[in-house]
């Protein structure tokens, strides 16, 4: 067993590393990190996951309810730290796993990854407690400098990958309007269980047909709640061709497995999903213009860099003032004209609490995703996760739109296409708090003398 | 069981405190009485080895002095006058229902296009909490104003009512949520008329504690109408606040009663760390006092010891214990009309944030501004005038509505598909 695979079993079990470890740590994922460009490619199928935020038990049931890595692919989309009590066990077992598996796990920069709010939000305060010195904090803080800002996930699907509850299929399949073909999006509980499906609608026109998705709940089957998702032989019936991890069943998408089912399914390649953790920015028009940025600092005050790190969606035209004081607020038209300009089917980004774990908006165009379940030990709401299936329908060969504007339109002028990319295929896992004991949290914070 | 330890620890530490704190000055100090931040921390320093409990903080950022040219006073403890923060003081007389109220308030009227930052103290302080913040803001943006009233009950304002049946000193004074932002609102408009401005200008209201869920309740009815840009609250919380209600009582049962000079009750706030920034202390305490004329024996009367020997000591001009009833009646429903009210949203917290589950959630979907202040007790703009100034200041910034540009909407790009860009 590695120092490495050491660290990792250590972190599993919410202990903190030795500073030198840590030390080594963060230099080895700096070397790795620095690689990277801002905004990184990562290929489908891959699982979303947004704000952490110290909440380490949360952490460790996202995992047992996404899969592990590596066998699954996971995206992290920042706010790693802050607020919960194990901010430091959380970022680090990440960031070994960064080391450890760097294909299978990607993690880019949120807003609280900054020096400046991490004095003011807890982890440098846990740091020194669980240190005596800010020397890890300080170590950590150098890593957050060398995230991407955000990621480009290539070689979506529009199908949903076949979900392994059988017993649903078989209770319900007769109810459902359509085959599974048709399925867009489905929310699974943390049991693996559908609560509720999409079915696709047609894709979004100029102007935009205002398509409400037909949420459809679907009786929760009886299943054995302690049968992972995983043990379930995937059904013969079921369309396999696109097989992203689900569970925690590593399934090598071969091409022999892709091409055996290419001529029974439809092309059903999307365009890119921009991953990141805020949102627009208005100086940034294209995703080859976040790629210009210097990403190696803190994050600043405001610029390009700080918007893609604060910037919320709002029911508004164009660009607003944000209330957080930082970043804006972006509306509907603003997103459809990014994401048709850079062959977007979406936008994936965290930064806000969600009550359900997750939330849409303009027309699936843009998707929250919130994975702290009991924010703060005291919001009271769920957390969720975002699976993306790969689109096998080609073979296994994925057809790149790397976010280059006009790419699909050859040289010359500038052009923005006159509809939107159909969305992926969308699972949402929700999923909530974590039992814990109370062990290793520290006490109360202290009331206030005078209050008047 | 933590809130016992708590109380047991707060109690010790004022216990070791001498309610009248004994005037033990470093003369060397007093020659540098402003020379710069190594002084600060060298009389902390002095105060820590003679009491034992003071923590110097060498964060604390030396107060400027604003405006006044002249020599630093004697002594580091004497008062400090208004007219050194504010250009003015208003006495504005409203008559509401059946009482008659002389409002008080310090002015520095705006420039022409400049904002009006309008403050309101918290229980038991005064219109001069905000003095060195005034300063401050003024420095940060010099066409602004500020309004700083007294609440009733405190500072310079006098509430007459028609038939005075009880003595002053057991009338209990209205201090209901919609009394107190009502006055705040009627000050500003008879402000208004007193200065004979034709509009009011933009106002950015700020409230300290109490003053906080004022505010708070102003913007919420709409009393201002859409003159308000926007409100900031310093250092209160409506889970909190009830939280610590509780233990209001032994805090307050464990203050002095009375101080014999004004330097000794500036002394215990500085002490105490209730203020900790000595210069804002020296200019706000003195209005928390009353002095009183007491005999030497109250209790008995001897003839023989009259006349020579009559002592002046300062109590607390508004009494708090009476206003208990009122306190839950403060905060309740804080948070949601915080989150809910039209205007932009600030809220500055001291020492940790201790959001409720309201306002946590409120801040995580970006509903308003958060800031911090590790450093800073409650009183945290008198404690550190400068950062709260600079981060209101640019609060008003990003929301002046005049100065406001928002980036180009889609324009062409989407409707005709690619001409017009760039």
């Amino acid at each position: 067993m590695s120092d490495l695979d050491k660290a990792i079993a250590q972190l599993r079990a919410c202990r903190p590393i030795p500073e030198s470890q840590v030390r080594e740590l963060c230099y080895k994922a700096r070397e790795l990190l620095i690689e990277e460009g801002n905004v990184v490619s990562v290929d489908a199928p891959v699982t979303i996951c947004g704000d952490i935020h110290g909440q380490f038990h949360d952490l460790m049931e996202l995992f047992r309810v996404g899969g592990d890595v590596p066998d699954t692919n996971y995206l992290f989309m920042g706010d790693f730290v802050d607020r919960g009590f194990y901010s430091l066990e959380s970022f680090l077992l990440l960031l070994c796993l960064k080391v450890r598996y760097p294909d299978r796990i990607t993690l880019i920069r949120g807003n609280h990854e900054s020096r400046q709010i991490t004095t003011v939000y807890g982890f440098y305060d846990e740091c020194i407690r669980k240190y005596g010195s800010a020397n890890v904090w300080r170590y950590c803080c150098e890593v957050f400098d060398y995230l991407a800002l955000g990621a480009l996930i290539l070689g979506a699907t529009t199908d949903l990958a076949p979900t392994s509850s059988i017993s649903l299929e078989e209770s319900t399949q007769s109810t459902l309007p359509a085959d599974d073909d048709d399925i867009e999006s489905e929310v699974l509980d943390s049991q693996g269980r559908v609560q509720c499906k999409t079915i696709r609608t047609p894709p979004l026109r100029d102007p935009p047909t205002n398509s409400t998705s037909n949420g459809h709940i679907s009786p929760a089957p009886d299943r054995d709640a302690l049968s992972p998702p995983a043990e379930r032989p995937p059904s013969s019936s079921l369309p396999n061709a696109s097989s992203p991890t689900l569970g925690s069943t590593p399934q090598p998408s071969t091409s022999q497995q892709s091409s055996s089912s290419f001529p029974i399914h439809p092309p059903s390649s999307t365009g890119s999903i921009l991953c990141v953790h805020g949102g627009l920015s208005p100086l940034i028009d294209t995703v080859d213009k976040i790629r210009l940025l210097d990403r190696k600092q803190e994050v600043p005050h405001e610029g390009a860099m700080c918007d893609l790190l604060w910037s919320d969606p709002d029911d508004i035209e164009g660009w607003g003032l944000s209330p957080r004081g930082a970043g804006y607020l972006f509306g509907s038209d603003i997103v459809t004209h990014f994401n048709r300009k850079n062959d977007l089917s979406l936008i994936a980004r965290a930064h806000q609490l969600v009550m359900e774990g997750y939330k849409e908006m303009f027309e699936r165009q843009i998707v929250t995703v919130w994975s702290a379940p009991n924010y703060c030990y005291r919001c009271g709401n769920v957390a969720a996760i975002l699976e993306i299936g790969e689109d096998g329908a080609n073979g296994g060969v994925v057809g790149r739109s790397n976010g280059d504007v006009g790419r699909r339109y050859g040289l010359g002028e500038e052009q923005v296409p006159h509809s939107s990319l159909p969305p992926p295929g969308r699972r949402y896992r929700v999923f909530e708090a974590a039992p814990q004991d109370s062990r290793g949290m520290p006490a109360k914070k202290p009331v206030a003398e005078y209050f008047l | 069981m933590m809130s016992e330890l708590q109380r047991s620890f707060a109690k010790a530490q004022l216990a070791k405190l001498p309610p009248e704190a004994p005037l033990i000055f470093d003369e060397r100090e007093e020659d540098e009485e402003y020379a710069d931040d190594t002084r600060n921390r060298s009389a902390s320093d002095s105060s820590a080895s003679s009491t034992g409990t003071i923590v110097p903080s060498p964060t604390k950022h030396l107060f400027e002095r604003p405006k006044s040219s002249k020599p630093p006073p004697a002594s580091r403890s004497s008062p400090l006058e208004w007219s050194e923060f504010f250009e003015t003081e208003l006495y504005l007389e409203r008559q509401r229902a059946a009482t008659k109220i002389i409002h008080h308030a310090y002015l520095s009227p705006p420039s022409s296009s400049g904002p009006l930052f309008v403050t309101h103290h918290g229980a038991g302080s005064s219109g001069l909490s905000f003095a060195c913040f005034a300063a401050e803001i003024l420095k940060a943006i010099p066409t602004a104003g500020v309004l700083s009233l007294d609440a009733r009950g405190h500072g310079r304002t006098q509430v007459e009512k028609p038939k005075a049946e009880d003595d002053d000193q057991t009338e209990t004074i209205d201090l209901s949520l919609e009394t107190l932002s009502s006055d705040l609102a009627g000050v500003v408009q008879a402000t208004q008329r007193r200065m004979s401005w034709s509009a009011l200008p933009d106002i950015v209201l700020i409230g300290h504690s109490l003053g906080g869920a004022v505010v708070v309740d102003l913007a919420d009815k709409g009393l201002l109408g859409s003159t308000v840009l926007g409100y900031a609250v310093l250092d209160v919380v409506e889970g909190s606040a009830m939280e610590a209600l509780a233990h209001m009582e032994t805090y307050l049962s464990s203050r002095p009663s009375s101080f014999p000079s004004l330097a000794s009750a500036i002394e215990w706030h500085t002490r105490s760390r209730t203020i900790r920034n000595s210069f804002s202390a020296r200019v706000s305490v003195p209005s928390l006092l009353l002095p009183v004329t007491t005999e030497p024996n109250p209790s008995s009367s001897h003839p023989q010891n009259t006349a020579t020997k009559t002592t002046t000591s300062y109590t607390w001009r508004t009494p708090l214990p009476p206003t208990q009833p009122y306190w839950p009646t403060w905060f309740e429903k804080l948070s949601s009309k915080f989150l809910a009210s039209r205007g932009a949203k600030l809220l500055l917290l001291a020492g940790t944030d201790r959001l409720d589950k309201d306002l946590m959630i409120g801040q995580m979907q970006g509903k308003y501004q958060l800031h911090v202040f590790p450093d800073a007790g409650h009183f945290l703009h008198e404690d550190q005038p400068a950062k709260v100034a600079a981060v209101v200041a640019e609060f008003w910034r990003r929301n002046d509505r005049a100065a406001l540009v928002l980036p180009p909407k889609v324009g062409d790009g989407l409707k005709g598909g690619g001409k017009g860009e760039g």
